[in-house]
């Protein structure tokens, strides 16, 4: 009996069980796939068919006709771009610097294994993370042209507040993983938390944390170009003039710009990082 | 001798030491000297765009307090009544669908887009993945902001602009992903399959696709939840969505209404967040 017992304790797998099994995971596939499809069919009735006014889009030769107002260049502004772009490329870098520094806290909190004091420090630093994260650059440059007034400052502002988030983040991962070897030779020999974070953390998760800011550096490239639309200087202001006085070929040479400008970044980011790690 | 003194060969090194002016260096001289200048200009030209910029640097020492001075006066008490309202509850909704349908139509674009865009599986190097990698790069490039004020001037106001907008970031964000996904898998299958006479269709579909099924539902979850962080204020400039209602209560100095309207986005990407994070993870184990 006691035999017996054991021996269907665990179910016993034969080939009706895997077919089973098998079944059962096809049929949730398919309930969640037709979920998916629902709401693809709801979504697009919902906005592409009942939100759009089709009578004043009037046809795909009137859409074509709007478009094509964008088709070319304007030349003549190209001399005029480079100094919004030098101002871009600025505001892009301070506010990576300061961002970095402001990320220094927030990841000492926020890695689980050298947070001061876990149960007050560990969750202010993860909100600290998701709530410069969940907001979008916009509204942090509009939160701050409001606090600090108009000008690349708000801007610099701006970036480095939605890239704590990102680079905390991953930063404190980076943290989290190191060898904790060294942590305790460090202490060993008496070394004080300082000390252990200048020689034991610093130099293991260095190279990780260089990365993670060059390529936050270029996204911020990309985020100062627009943050003029909200009035903090750069590409973006130009863009946003070019746009109210209808000159749609000064429009997309300005996105040009932009394009050219990121491109120099990742050339540049290439090096760096090519240098550094 | 219990005192510890110089052996012979100690004094010797030391003696060789003096000798001999070279000592060890982490970096040799020319690297040394380049080191020492890029990082100076470096510095010059963060201190030169401190400059360029005007930042007033007086005025930095009070600006916390400033700040907060702001916080606590204009946004403080949030006007939760507000966004309780059932016309801003459809306006989060229309959001959550305009971000579902950009991610899933950037997605659709991304699959050939990334096949295209992958060193080792593209048709034609010379041709079609410069090509394919212009494309991603550049609607990577440009931002999401951007693509939606064109689209709003094409279009007009509503959320097609935004469903479009939120389109082409997809594309340019989850492109990279998928690229560098296909670019990372194991190439046996694919010889296999080109030896027995497959074509490209053939040896995508059946070759490279079954190995980056599971890494491609996970991008494409996450797509989505950029997507949605996207999408709360790509209606700022006309493109619908939640983001309109900011723009509103912006316009109008309504700061306490915006404070809630703030709080409201970081509670639903908070939340998407979680449900991005829970989807990949049972998405993984199913692997």
């Amino acid at each position: 009996m006691n035999n017996k017992a054991t021996n269907t304790s665990p179910p016993r797998i034969t080939s009706q069980v895997i077919l089973d099994r098998r079944r059962t995971a096809r049929m949730i596939m398919a309930v969640v796939y037709l979920v998916l499809l629902a709401l693809v069919v709801w979504s697009v009735q919902v906005t592409v068919i009942e939100d759009t006014d089709w009578n004043r889009l009037g046809g795909f030769g009137k859409v074509w006709e709007a478009a094509n107002r964008f088709i070319g260049l304007d030349m003549a502004l190209f001399p005029n771009l480079i100094e919004p772009a030098i101002e871009t490329l600025m505001i892009a870098c301070l506010g990576t610097l300061l961002g970095v520094f402001l990320c220094i806290p927030a990841a000492w909190f926020g890695a689980l294994n050298i947070t001061p004091f876990k149960p007050v420090t560990y969750p202010l630093a993860r909100m600290m993370m998701t709530l410069s994260r969940s907001i979008h650059e916009i509204v942090w440059a509009l939160f701050f042209v409001s606090a600090v007034g108009l000008g690349a400052l708000a801007g610099i502002f701006a970036i480095a507040v939605r890239s704590v988030g990102f680079i905390a983040k991953m930063s404190a991962e980076a943290i989290e993983d190191i060898d904790p070897g060294p942590v305790e030779a460090i202490r060993a020999v008496g070394g004080n938390d300082f000390q252990v974070v200048i020689y034991a953390i610093l130099p293991q998760v260095l190279p990780q944390v260089l990365g993670v800011i060059i390529f936050e550096w270029e996204i911020n490239i990309r985020r100062s170009a627009i943050l003029g639309l909200v009035g903090a200087g750069g590409l973006g202001l130009v863009f946003f003039r070019q746009m109210n006085t209808f000159n749609f070929h000064g429009v997309m040479s300005v996105i040009v710009a932009i394009l050219g400008l990121i491109l120099i970044g990742e050339a540049l980011s290439h090096w760096v990082r090519r240098a550094l790690i | 001798m219990s005192t510890p003194t110089m052996s012979p060969q100690d004094s010797r090194h030391i003696a060789k030491d003096a000798q001999s002016t070279l000592q060890w260096r982490r970096f040799k001289f020319p690297g040394s000297l380049i080191r020492y200048a890029v990082w100076l200009s470096v510095f010059v030209f963060l201190a030169y765009s401190v400059e360029y910029l005007e930042i007033p640097l007086e005025r930095l020492l009070g600006i916390f307090g400033r700040m907060g001075a702001t916080l606590a006066n204009r946004y403080y008490p949030p006007d939760m009544e507000y966004i309780m309202d059932a016309d801003y509850m459809r306006y989060v909704v229309e959001t959550i669908q305009m971000a579902y349908l950009g991610a899933l139509f950037g997605l659709v674009a991304t699959v050939p887009l990334g096949w295209f865009a992958s060193y080792n599986m593209t048709p034609s190097r010379c041709f079609v993945y410069p090509v394919a990698r212009l494309v991603t790069m550049s609607c990577r490039a440009v931002h999401e902001m951007i693509f939606a004020i064109i689209f709003v001037a094409i279009l007009g106001y509503g959320m097609l602009p935004g469903v479009l907008a939120l389109t082409f970031f997809c594309t340019g964000f989850a492109g990279k992903l998928f690229a560098e996904e296909i670019e990372a898998i194991d190439i046996g299958p694919v010889e296999a399959m080109r030896a027995t006479g497959a074509n490209l269709f053939q040896i995508m579909v059946f070759g490279v696709f079954p190995q980056v099924r599971v890494a491609f539902t996970g991008i494409a979850i996450y797509t989505w939840d950029v997507a949605f962080r996207a999408a709360t204020v790509v209606g700022f400039f006309g493109a619908g969505g939640m983001g309109w209602y900011l723009k509103r209560n912006v316009l109008q100095i309504e700061s306490e209404r915006v404070a809630a309207i703030l709080v409201s986005i970081i509670i639903l990407v908070f939340i998407s967040e979680m449900l991005s994070a829970w989807a990949r993870n049972t998405v993984m184990k199913m692997k």
